[in-house]
C-alpha cells in the first residue's frame, strides 16, 4: 500500500505539471502537490518516469508546439507564445534538438506530405496503420 | 533484433469516450491524439511510468481494413467482452480496484489470490477485458 500511495502521490505532481505546463510555475508548485519537498519530487520523478519535472515540461511544451505549427496557422512566434516561451531563439532551439528540425522546417515538411490543410500527413503513423487503415501504399 | 514493443492495438467502439475512460478513469496518459490525412484518428494512451509502451485505441471502420460486415462483427465482438486489452500492474490490486470501482469502471472479479499475486479482472467501457495485477514476491 505504501508503494502504490507515494506513486499516487507523484502523479499527482505530474498531474499538476500536466495542467499548468502553458504557465510559468516553481518546482516547489509541484512538489507541494506530491507532498514531497522540491528535491526528493525532482528525485522520485526521475526514478519513476525516466524524466526529469523540468524535461517533462519541455517535452510537453514542443508536443504542443507540434501540433499548433500543424493544425493551426499561427505564426511561429505566436506558437512560441502560446507554449510558454518568451525567447523565439531560445524555442527555436529547443525544439530543433527534440524535433530534428527548425519549427518552420517541420511545419513546411509535413504541409508539404499531407493532402489535407491542417492534418497530419500519413507518413507520422506507423505505415502499418497507414497502409490498413489509410490504403496508403507501402513505399 | 527486436529490442522493445512500443505499440499494441486496442480496439475500441468510441475513440473519445475509450480516451476519457483509460485517461480519467485509469489515469493513463495520452501518447498521441491527431487526425491524420484522410481522417483516421492517431489515438494512444500510456500508464504514466510506461511511455515506451503505448496502447493504440483504434476503431474498427470499414476501409481498407474491414470491410462492412467484418467491421460490425469486430464491433460485436468488442461488445460481447472477446477481446481483451491485456495485464496492467499495479502495486496495491485491492487498493487500486477499490478506486476504480469508486470511479465506475466495471469488474467482472473481485481481488483473488493467484499463484502468481493479486489479480482482478476488469472491462473498458467498450467491453474490453482486462486483469489488473499485483505481483507476489
Amino acid at each position: 500500500m505504501a508503494a502504490n500511495n507515494r506513486f499516487k502521490r507523484l502523479c499527482s505532481g505530474r498531474d499538476f505539471i500536466a495542467d499548468n505546463y502553458l504557465e510559468t510555475f516553481s518546482l516547489t508548485d509541484a512538489a507541494k502537490n506530491s507532498l514531497m519537498s522540491p528535491y526528493h519530487f525532482s528525485r522520485a520523478f526521475k526514478e519513476t518516469y525516466g524524466e526529469t519535472p523540468n524535461e517533462f515540461v519541455i517535452k510537453l511544451r514542443i508536443e504542443k508546439a507540434k501540433q499548433l505549427l500543424i493544425t493551426e496557422n499561427f505564426s511561429v512566434s505566436e506558437v512560441c507564445e502560446r507554449v510558454g516561451y518568451l525567447s523565439l531563439g531560445s524555442f527555436s532551439s529547443l525544439f530543433l534538438k527534440h524535433v530534428g528540425l527548425p519549427p518552420t522546417s517541420y511545419r513546411r515538411t509535413l504541409w508539404k506530405l499531407s493532402s489535407e490543410p491542417f492534418r497530419y500527413p500519413s507518413q507520422v503513423i506507423p505505415a502499418c496503420y497507414a497502409f490498413h487503415f489509410l490504403n496508403k501504399s507501402v513505399n | 533484433m527486436i529490442k522493445s514493443i512500443a505499440h499494441v492495438n486496442v480496439y475500441v467502439l468510441d475513440q473519445d469516450k475509450a480516451l476519457d475512460f483509460y485517461k480519467n478513469k485509469l489515469e493513463f496518459e495520452v501518447g498521441d491524439d491527431m487526425t491524420i490525412e484522410g481522417g483516421f484518428r492517431w489515438l494512444t494512451v500510456y500508464p504514466k511510468s510506461q511511455p515506451q509502451l503505448q496502447l493504440v485505441l483504434a476503431e474498427p471502420q470499414e476501409g481498407p481494413m474491414f470491410t462492412k460486415e467484418a467491421a460490425i462483427k469486430i464491433r460485436s465482438l468488442i461488445e460481447e467482452g472477446a477481446f481483451g486489452a491485456g495485464v496492467f500492474e499495479t502495486d496495491d490490486c485491492q487498493q487500486t480496484y477499490d478506486e476504480l470501482v469508486a470511479k465506475g469502471v466495471e469488474f467482472i472479479q473481485p481481488p483473488t489470490e493467484q499463484l502468481y499475486g493479486v489479480e482482478a479482472m476488469g472491462k473498458d467501457d467498450s467491453g474490453n477485458w482486462f486483469s489488473l495485477v499485483q505481483r507476489g514476491k
